[in-house]
């Protein structure tokens, strides 16, 4: 039946499917439908750069209009990667740039982005509408200043938590005198002031701006006339909120806060002066979104305001917030599905606020929707880990980071395998995880045994053996990205489940004790692999094979070893296994 | 089935009931590559799962000789006392990560993203630089003053904004009322003293300076016990 229909009719088909893992499925159906596929497939992710070549990506899908990419490991974030390690874009900007004249879309990740890249985009792309760049770095406000004069259809220009070399503020005013297509805007994390008055033209020309995150330099003497300009506003992120305590300043405020009746997300509250919050208390009944991670509030101040927002579905906050303020949380806001804690002194080495596992066990208890965590804390037992996770099924996210490695269950001075245990045990939809604590391999056989959804697995200071690896990699079924570092785990575990390397993106393991020979051996036999060690000490072959590496990437690819290594990174290909030996 | 037995710590150490594998069906085709482990997991003898090393290079062994598949691990002839890595090799990881930049903290842990800790950086720093600001204009100052505060036998320390107090006597009162939940001492503040450090690092008892001075050098703040 199928070969009946014209192929027509099944590209009709196909483009109601916009799922890339359906995609994926389809292409696999017969010759005539991967290539019916092929050719109207509008949207392509790679979730790592090196994985494919962009040559490759444009000879298969000539249609694309939206690319994302991802580049760096995620240990990139903590500084596990050493700077000039790669994910450069330039290459892909330059394929596409060719491949794809009508590209509208390109998202990036953790990628080294050029002005140079910048400017290619901005000539190369005619109906070029959106930039994201997610925590991107290599590029200077002049790059931006070219997307800006250029792009005359941008709607989304999003710089999330990218570090942007910040060379001048006037690069806002090359958006031409009539732009009004921008819907969203987030220069959050910009260092220097932006154009005011470039900043207030736009805002005020863009009728769909539904998107605005400021940075800190935008004083909150400005804010009000920017609200008053965009009264549409859905999401917004302050500057710095601080000003002169004086009643016309918050009248002001709070009058232009209440024109804004669609604010569903809330971001910024730099500097925040805690007597300018109530000006909020208008619209917090609406709010779903509330990023309070920059601010430093008080618990007794954060209670006030969370108990306003009753439809709150995610919260971002620092650990000022206390047991008591998120027990506050838990009674207020039933439709919680997010909670962020950060720590307000990470480095300290003593608790500065009163932030323990009673804070955690609340919320698990009092909202039901509650099923992504990501919360840091200095002290866990394994009752209040088994608590969370009978009260919350449903988690599909859970990421625990107690502050000091290697914490016991500060009760009973036990590994917290078993708490841990019970988090796979129960949320059967896990899909990533992150351990901290005290561990055994004990806590690796329960992860393997019941997590069989986990894609994303962060495991640090934990474990004894090999055999805490082995059951990582032989038990989750699902594990796409595992991440490792300072673990007893070598070469055995790794080598035996060698196959499995190959079903997922990535590995990566630092300070563990996989050898240079283990990993010359992998590369060797697994040519679909590429495993990158990647040493500052010098070349690992000038040490013995028996040496432990200093980090391993090891990730799946068609592409080959890639061209762009430094020179502390190694490809153990094929050739260098043999040249090498 | 009996594959998890081989491979699991001895189950008379599962301290919860849920986690008897026993309980959990296993299909070995679940998993992959694991399947020839079961093999040679089943024929180990009770004694050795005590053991579980041992188990699982007995797996190693048996997975070499059936299986093509995963041929790299017979490579690996080393005995387990070489390779496994005791605390040498762990002390070694850990002096490669350390950071000058930080004292003696573990590079990217806690797991907090760069651009995050250059903020809370700026954030300490601000700190400083605001004090005298907010001495000027201690009433409506835009910048929060934060000093730690501890308390004589409570383990959980403080930090609150003295912008927000006017007096001795008013910080005194929320400072003990803060922390006496964690004492069962006398609300009455008789009982306490509140000390301070200053800009040099002496430590001195609150009370002598006028507060303006006060609060111009204050760097953090302890609450004693007197005769208690």
């Amino acid at each position: 039946m199928a070969y009946s229909f014209p192929e027509e009719v099944l590209e009709h088909v196909f483009s109601f499917i916009s799922s890339d893992k359906d995609r994926n499925a389809i292409s696999l159906v017969c010759k005539s439908w991967y290539e019916i596929e092929r050719w109207c497939r509008r949207k392509i992710f790679v979730g790592n750069c090196y994985a494919v070549s962009p040559r490759l990506v444009v000879r298969r899908f000539p249609e694309v209009r939206c690319v994302e990419l991802k580049g760096k490991p995620h240990f990139a974030d903590f500084s596990l990667v050493p700077d000039g390690w790669g994910g450069y874009v330039l290459p892909w900007i330059e394929a596409m740039a060719e491949a794809y004249p009508g590209l509208e879309e390109l998202r990036m990740k953790r990628m080294v982005v050029t002005d140079e890249g910048l400017e290619m985009i901005a000539k190369s792309f005619k109906h070029f509408r959106v930039l994201v760049l997610s925590s991107c770095e290599g590029f200077s406000t002049d790059g931006l200043a070219a997307i800006a004069a250029n792009c005359r259809d941008l709607r989304e220009l999003d710089l999330r938590e990218s570090d942007v070399d910040d060379l001048s503020g006037h690069w806002l005013s090359h958006f031409p005198e009539n732009c009004t297509s921008l819907v969203s805007l987030n220069i959050a994390c910009l260092g220097n002031e932006v154009s005011f008055s470039a900043l207030e033209r736009l805002v005020g020309q863009c009728p769909n701006l539904r998107t605005l995150r400021l940075n800190r330099t935008v004083p909150l003497d400005r804010l009000p006339n920017l609200l008053r300009h965009a009264p549409q506003l859905v999401e917004l992120g302050t500057g710095a909120y601080s000003a002169e305590l004086r009643p016309d300043v918050f009248s002001n405020l709070a009058g232009a806060f209440s024109t804004c009746k669609e604010l569903k997300s809330l971001s910024g509250f730099w500097d925040v002066v805690p007597a300018y919050i109530p000006a909020i208390y208008p619209i917090c009944s609406g709010l779903t979104s509330l990023n309070l991670s920059y601010a430093t509030i008080q618990s007794p101040d954060l209670i006030k305001l969370i108990s306003q927002c009753q439809s709150l579905q995610r919260l971002w906050v620092l650990d000022y917030i206390e047991d008591s303020g998120l027990h506050a949380l838990a009674t207020s806001c039933k439709d919680l599905q997010e909670l962020r804690v950060f720590p307000s002194e990470p480095f300290g080495a003593e608790p500065n606020v009163s932030l323990t596992e009673q804070g955690l066990v609340a919320v698990s208890e009092g909202c039901p929707k509650l099923q992504s965590v990501l919360y840091f804390c200095r002290q866990m037992s394994n009752a209040a880990l088994v608590a969370i996770a009978r009260n919350r099924p449903n988690m599909t996210c859970f990421r625990l980071c107690i502050i000091e490695p290697q914490s016991p269950d500060y009760r009973t001075l036990q590994p917290l395998d078993v708490g841990f245990g019970a988090i796979v045990e129960h949320c059967k939809d896990l899909q990533r995880l992150s351990l901290s604590g005290l561990l055994t391999d004990r806590v690796f056989e329960y992860i393997g045994t019941h997590a069989k959804k986990l894609e994303m697995l962060s495991v640090a200071f934990a474990g004894e053996s090999d055999l805490g690896l082995h059951h990582m990699l032989s038990g989750c079924e699902s594990l796409r990205k595992l991440e490792i570092r300072d673990c007893p785990f070598g070469d055995k575990a790794l080598l035996a489940n060698a196959a499995k390397l190959e079903t997922m993106r990535s590995l990566w393991m630092s300070s563990c004790s996989v050898t240079f020979g283990a990993c010359k051996l992998l590369g060797q036999k697994l040519p679909r692999l590429n495993v990158e060690v990647i040493d500052e000490r010098g070349p690992p072959d000038s040490r013995p094979d028996s040496c432990p590496v200093e980090r391993l990437y090891i990730y799946r690819t068609v592409a080959g070893p890639r061209v762009d290594t430094p020179d502390f990174v190694w490809t153990m290909d094929e050739d260098s296994a043999l040249s090498l030996s | 089935m009996e594959l998890h037995l081989g491979l699991a710590l001895p189950t008379d150490h599962t301290p919860l009931k849920g986690f008897d594998l026993n309980n959990h069906g296993f299909d070995p085709k679940e998993a992959v590559g694991l399947e020839p482990w079961s093999h040679g997991c089943c024929l180990e003898s009770k004694d050795d799962y005590v053991k579980n090393k041992r188990s699982f290079d007995a797996a190693f062994e048996k997975i070499g000789d059936t299986k093509q598949t995963l041929p790299l691990f017979v490579w690996n002839g080393q005995p387990d006392e070489e390779d496994d890595p005791t605390g040498q090799n762990k002390e070694t990881s850990y002096n490669i990560n350390k950071n000058d930049g930080e004292g003696n903290h573990v590079v990217g842990w806690p797991p907090i993203k760069s651009w995050r800790r250059k903020l809370l950086h700026q954030h300490q720093g601000g700190q400083t630089e605001n004090i005298p600001m907010v001495a000027k204009n201690e009433r409506g100052g835009s910048n929060a003053m934060y000093v730690k505060v501890k308390m004589e036998g409570v383990a959980i320390g403080r930090k609150i904004d003295l912008r927000l107090y006017h007096s001795y006597k008013m910080l005194t009162n929320t400072l003990i009322s803060m922390f006496i939940k964690h004492q069962k001492g006398d609300k009455d503040g008789t009982h306490y003293t509140l000390a301070y450090q200053d800009k040099e690092g002496d430590w001195l008892l609150a009370g002598d300076v006028p507060w303006q001075s006060f609060i111009k050098s204050v760097q953090r703040l302890e609450v004693l016990k007197t005769g208690g």
